[in-house]
């Protein structure tokens, strides 16, 4: 039997606004007439993404954007049960996941999960694990000598990233003494002082602008999750800054034309997704219960275990220089 | 029923339920211990959020105290009895801003808030009691209403 989920996201700008009054037929959010926030319109399904007969998942929108997402919670909420419970009518569904800011508002994920039966899932968990391992790529192919700073370790996924980067023997520098504690970690003053002299550093936090681009060393390779970039600026000369969440997906994933269309509205591109998409995926496929990433719960073993179980279903951390795979 | 607002000095002053409730959104936005949070806690420096923590704790008090935090409710509440006076040159605050700024946090040390400071850096002073002080507004207004 073909697992089924639901992945909810919200307008990224105005502009996706429309995008998504188009795409449900809902000409007064399509010309920009209505603001979104109207109760009953634009909520609807953007496309259905299929991994064989393995799993199907469908993507469905609010129509806020960032702001009316983040100025009344309670509404984005509402909205974002309603767009679940529509999409529940269509079938039995394995798992829930946010996309953005639906990660973020209703206590990150937890009010959501109070409303309905079925897991929900941040997403944070593939995130870490894609972070992860990207900045693993790049720290084999740099030889593996230094240490690498990790910043917002303060952050769930941070946290997570830096744990494990430390399990697997290499010398980790975070920013925050909350993340350092119970960690074989170095603890630097602030980001600027974690990322001083470090070959790669990796940006973890959930939003960016924390770390001075002057900090970096030069030929410093920063892997980056946080959106805006974790950089206050433009990369400097000599410093690249790679995408530390793009999965490659297998062959026979398929979105259709509208995947296709939404994938490179949504920032991923034609050839990647980000990771958080595929956490409900692997939640419905497995059967679990218990979401991998939840309000601030993320554990390193359960990102661990969510790559094992991602990698079996055919998908791979990307690292990636835009839409590109990037080339170390 | 009318709540008073913390200042430097009053923070054992505060009303217990009101106090619980808050301690309970800020233990659980950041994942912490309810005997970790104390009124007088810098939210940023000492209890280590980041800016998203912040959204989570309005949440969490929206919903503990059936109440609406404005977003800039802070800055908002500061640049109201301004009238034409500048609140910021550059970036910077400047003098008439910080007077507004003291009287509307009277929970953050005055020192703290100087003429020439950053206004980014403003979040950098809230403190836990700065909430409280916030929540206690926010009900006192509800009752009036």
């Amino acid at each position: 039997m073909t697992a089924r989920f639901v992945f909810l996201v919200h307008a990224l700008s105005p502009v996706h606004r429309r995008f998504i009054g188009l795409r449900r037929a809902t000409p007064s959010i399509a010309l920009g007439l209505r603001d979104g926030t109207d109760p009953m319109s634009g909520i609807g399904r953007i496309c259905t993404l299929r991994l064989g007969d393995v799993a199907e998942g469908e993507v469905w929108a609010v129509p806020l954007d960032p702001t009316q997402m983040l100025e009344d919670q309670e509404r984005a909420l509402v909205r974002l049960e309603r767009a679940a419970r529509l999409a529940m009518l269509h079938g039995p569904v394995g798992a829930v996941g946010l996309g953005s800011l639906a990660a973020v508002i209703g206590g990150r994920g937890e009010a959501l999960q109070e409303r309905l039966s079925v897991p929900v899932t941040t997403g944070g968990a593939a995130t870490a694990w894609a972070l992860w391992k990207n900045t693993r790529a790049v720290l084999e192919a740099r030889g593996a000598d230094g240490t690498v700073a990790v910043i917002g370790a303060s952050a769930p996924v941070g946290k997570a990233v830096a744990t494990l980067l430390s399990q697997d023997g290499y010398r980790v520098r975070v920013d925050n003494k909350r993340a350092a504690k119970g960690l074989d970690v170095e603890l630097a003053d602030d980001a600027d002082a974690a990322a001083a002299g470090c070959a790669v550093v990796v940006g973890a936090a959930t939003t960016g602008g924390l770390l001075n681009p002057a900090a970096l060393a030069s030929g410093a390779i920063v892997v980056d999750v946080a959106l805006p970039s974790i950089l206050t600026g433009p990369a400097p000369a000599g410093v690249r800054l790679l995408a530390g969440e793009a999965v490659s997906c297998p062959p026979s994933w398929d979105g259709g034309t509208w995947g296709r269309i939404y994938q490179i509205l949504a920032g991923y591109g034609p050839f990647q997704v980000f990771a958080c998409l595929i956490e409900p995926l692997v939640l419905a496929v497995d059967g679990r219960d218990r979401p991998y990433a939840l309000g601030r719960k993320l554990e390193a073993a359960d990102v661990r275990e969510f790559g094992v179980r991602a990698e079996a279903l055919g998908f791979r951390p990307r690292l990636a220089q835009g839409w590109r795979e990037a080339r170390l | 029923m009318s709540y008073d607002r913390l200042t430097v000095d009053s923070l054992d002053a505060a009303d217990p339920v009101i106090w619980g409730k808050v301690r309970t959104a800020f233990a659980d936005a950041l994942g912490r211990e309810e005997d970790e949070v104390e009124l007088q806690h810098k939210i940023i420096e000492e209890l280590d959020a980041e800016s998203l923590d912040f959204l989570d704790i309005a949440f969490r008090l929206e919903r503990a105290f059936d109440i609406k935090i404005p977003r800039g409710g802070i800055e908002n509440t500061a640049k109201a009895g301004m009238g034409d006076e500048v609140y910021e040159v550059d970036g910077a605050l400047t003098d008439a801003a910080v007077t507004r700024l003291r009287e509307a946090m009277p929970e953050v040390p005055a020192e703290e808030l100087q003429a020439g400071m950053k206004v980014t850096e403003v979040a950098e002073t809230f403190r836990v009691a700065t909430f409280y002080n916030l929540v206690v507004h926010l009900l006192n207004e509800k009752a009036s209403a």
